[in-house]
């Protein structure tokens, strides 16, 4: 299945895509911008001289976090694939490449932006919200962990949207369901870290968030083709 | 033959009405009140099988969605289609059953209970079924989306019953006001000069020993306990035989049916923990337990005709369709 | 790319949006060397028809299917010797002429030397265009790349839709010795109505409104 030809097709998606964004420079800046007002609003009240300071507070700025970076995923990681359909790119795609890389090369892309947006909300908290981490180490797995997750449940339910004729609000109505159960590990992985507690405090549920991505993966995997095709 | 077959089946729909019918007198008639709830055990009776054909509607449509997407045969998606209808149904009656006896029970229309959460989920797992489903013009391609949709809800909805359970119990604040299913240690207080603390947390509430009395090998702890936020103040006085160790009185705690339970009782040091109604047996009484049984039997049997009778109708409203008399 | 000989076959084709069905009972066979020219007024169905060949779409009935030498083979095996041109499938908006030869080239795992890229450009008249970005390409421009992409994996079942209609007289020069060296390889299918595409072909299969065909 790893073949060499499928590293190579994935990774001419990837660079295309990034490419692309590169140049156009949609999605990563409604990423952005969404996360920036979020914190920003959030900071207003709560921030440097409000409930941050306290150090107990780490439950709400857990939840805080995750809400940040839930709802800019929300508005810009379906783009991989709306934006083929959308402009009538996606057939060219389909006639050329394997569903395979397709779908690796989109989740590589919806991976990185992830990344590069949980980097700037954990930024904006550092700077906003007095965010003090216990266990950085923890705290960098639970988000590579969680992020992961949500690349992966982002990409396969975008490439579901994108073939919708009505798209609205449904890449979020679709995915919260989903991502639920990610979310709320994630926050108390998130939680845990924030508090300093030890890895093995948190080992359970940095289990469960890795059979969560398994799972999903190989669901993603199995059922892309059908969402892609035809 | 397809006449002796309607008969068949509008008896078996007339059974179905007077069964149903016969559960719901039997379930405000028949059946005891519950000894810790009161007259509100009986909602057990029409919520429990509601939230149970909820999950057997959810197995069944992914089946369905399974099979669709192998087979590619529209009835296929038919049934997944009905089942998810239906369990869309069920899902908003056992919501709203299980959320009067939270109010009535617990204090609050929701508390995110591990079983309200997953019930929830499922509420919004069909509803964006549905959404999907009306986003999508192309028959076969409706079809074969939500199909995979449904296949995705299968895959990650299990994990949402194995995660709350744990996260309830790894949080930083145990509040076994809250969960019904959190495993609260309860606290040991002491009256001064016993070594153990006077004032302590149980759950959100902050609880005080204030003495402790003794009439007729009975012991009584007064204990005052303040709301969260300190909004209300109460002192109660639960007891403890002490020969038997069997509680005596367990008073309700501020407006939920909650009750302070004092555990044991060693010299001047009270344990102190909070009873969870339900968790007494609910089904213990022969009459609640065949009336629930009943109740299963019916409701899994309404869930079951609602979905036979969509499914067709979904298979003549698809045939139409393809003569093109739609 | 190959020597085999290949066929196609459609057999009792029909398709349908929601109730209303576009064409149905449509056969035909088209083999090794052979033009087909489709043709019929707008909204028959012409395009819909090369998406379904071309594995885009699936039929609501009957079958297509593809033959290389003495083997069957699948639609997704069949991607990899068909080549789509059609107005309606766009080019990355945001990329080169340049760009997309290699991106296709590594999609189809063939070689991306700079001397076959710099060919093709040459051959569809881009070459001077070769690093400016497909958004400031003018229609005519883009359907020409779209061509040097078609050229890139040579396929031996060739389907165009509107072949030259964004085309100036050079272009559609081009397009029908393209035509001619598709005998070579294989087959070709085209959709149009234009009366001088017509004459390309060796037969001709009219779309009727109704979907009757003739």
């Amino acid at each position: 299945m790893f073949s060499p030809s499928l590293w190579r097709s994935t990774w001419a998606i990837l660079r295309k895509d990034l490419r692309a964004e590169l140049r156009g420079r949609v999605a990563i800046n409604t990423l952005l911008l969404f996360a920036i007002t979020t914190v920003v609003l959030v900071s207003f009240r709560l921030g440097p001289l409000g409930i941050s300071r306290d150090q107990r507070a780490v439950t709400s700025i857990a939840v805080l976090l995750w809400i940040a970076i839930f709802f800019a995923a929300m508005s810009g990681l379906s783009r991989s694939f709306v934006a083929e359909e959308e402009a009538g790119t996606a057939p060219l795609l389909r006639l050329a490449a394997s569903p395979a890389a397709v779908f690796a090369g989109k989740l590589l892309y919806n991976l990185l932006l992830v990344a590069v947006l949980e980097a700037l909300v954990v930024l904006l908290f550092a700077a906003l919200m007095n965010l003090r981490v216990g266990n950085p180490g923890l705290f960098a797995a639970s988000l590579a962990a969680g992020g992961v997750g949500l690349g992966v449940a982002t990409t396969i339910i975008a490439a579901l949207v994108a073939r919708a004729s009505v798209r609205g609000a449904l890449f979020t109505v679709l995915a919260f369901p989903l991502l639920l159960p990610l979310l709320v590990v994630a926050v108390g992985a998130t939680e845990l870290a924030l508090a300093g507690a030890g890895w093995s405090k948190a080992w359970p549920e940095l289990r469960l968030l890795a059979a969560y991505v398994l799972a999903l993966l190989a669901a993603s995997l199995l059922l892309f083709e059908q969402v892609w095709e035809g | 033959m397809s006449t002796r077959y309607n008969q068949f089946g509008d008896m078996l729909k007339l059974l179905l009405g007077v069964w149903l019918g016969t559960v719901m007198l039997a379930m405000f008639l028949w059946v005891p009140p519950h000894e810790g709830l009161g007259n509100l055990g009986r909602i057990i009776i029409v919520h429990v099988p509601t939230a149970w054909v909820t999950v057997l509607a959810f197995l069944i449509s992914a089946i369905y969605s399974g099979l669709y997407l192998r087979r590619r045969r529209p009835e296929h998606d038919d049934r997944a289609l009905a089942a998810a209808e239906a369990g869309l149904l069920f899902s908003i009656l056992a919501t709203v059953t299980g959320s009067v006896f939270a109010k009535a029970v617990w204090g609050s229309f929701w508390n995110w209970d591990p079983r309200e959460t997953s019930i929830f989920v499922l509420l919004l797992i069909y509803a964006a079924y549905l959404a999907l489903r009306s986003a999508i013009e192309d028959d076969e391609r409706r079809r074969r989306l939500a199909a995979v949709y449904s296949l995705l809800a299968f895959i990650t909805v299990p994990f949402l019953i194995f995660v709350i359970p744990r996260i309830a119990e790894s949080t930083l604040h145990p509040n076994c006001a809250l969960l019904a299913t959190s495993n609260c240690e309860g606290v040991t207080l002491g009256l001064e000069g016993s070594g153990a603390p006077k004032v302590s947390l149980l759950g959100e509430r902050k609880v005080e020993l204030l003495d402790i009395q003794e009439r007729d090998g009975v012991a009584i702890a007064r204990v005052e306990v303040t709301e969260p936020g300190a909004t209300s103040r109460a002192i109660l006085e639960p007891s403890i035989n002490q020969r038997t160790g069997q509680p005596v009185e367990m008073p309700e705690i501020g407006g939920t049916r909650f009750r302070l339970k004092l555990e044991r009782l060693e010299g001047e040091r009270a344990s102190l923990n909070i009873e969870q109604p339900g968790s007494s047996g609910l089904l213990r009484n022969s009459r609640t337990l065949l009336t629930f049984l009943a109740s299963l039997a019916g409701f899994t049997g309404l869930f079951y005709w609602i979905y036979r009778v969509r499914a067709a109708v979904l298979g003549i409203q698809g045939r139409l369709a393809e003569e093109g008399v739609l | 790319m190959n020597t085999e000989a290949v066929c196609l076959e459609i057999a009792c084709l029909g398709k349908r949006y929601g109730s209303r069905w576009v064409f149905d009972n449509l056969s035909a066979t088209i083999q090794q060397g052979e033009t087909l020219v489709i043709a019929g007024p707008n909204g028959a169905g012409k395009s819909t028809l090369l998406r379904l060949l071309a594995g885009l779409e699936q039929p609501s009935a009957g079958t297509i299917s593809y033959r290389v030498g003495k083997r069957r083979i699948s639609p997704s095996q069949a991607r990899q010797i068909l080549g789509l041109v059609a107005l309606d499938i766009r080019l990355y908006r945001e990329l080169t002429a340049l760009e997309h030869l290699r991106l296709f080239a590594d999609l189809r795992g063939l070689s991306d030397d700079a001397a076959i890229s710099g060919a093709l450009l040459e051959r569809v008249g881009l070459a001077e265009r070769a690093n400016d970005r497909v958004a400031s390409y003018s229609s005519g421009m883009a359907l020409r790349l779209k061509y040097a992409l078609m050229l890139l994996h040579r396929p031996a079942i060739l389907l165009l839709d509107e072949p030259t209609a964004m085309l100036d007289v050079g272009g559609r020069a081009m397009v029908a010795g393209l035509v001619e060296e598709q005998r070579e390889r294989g087959i070709a299918i085209i959709a149009t109505n234009d009366p001088r595409e017509l004459a390309l072909g060796d037969y001709l299969l009219n779309l009727g409104v109704t979907g009757e065909t003739s």
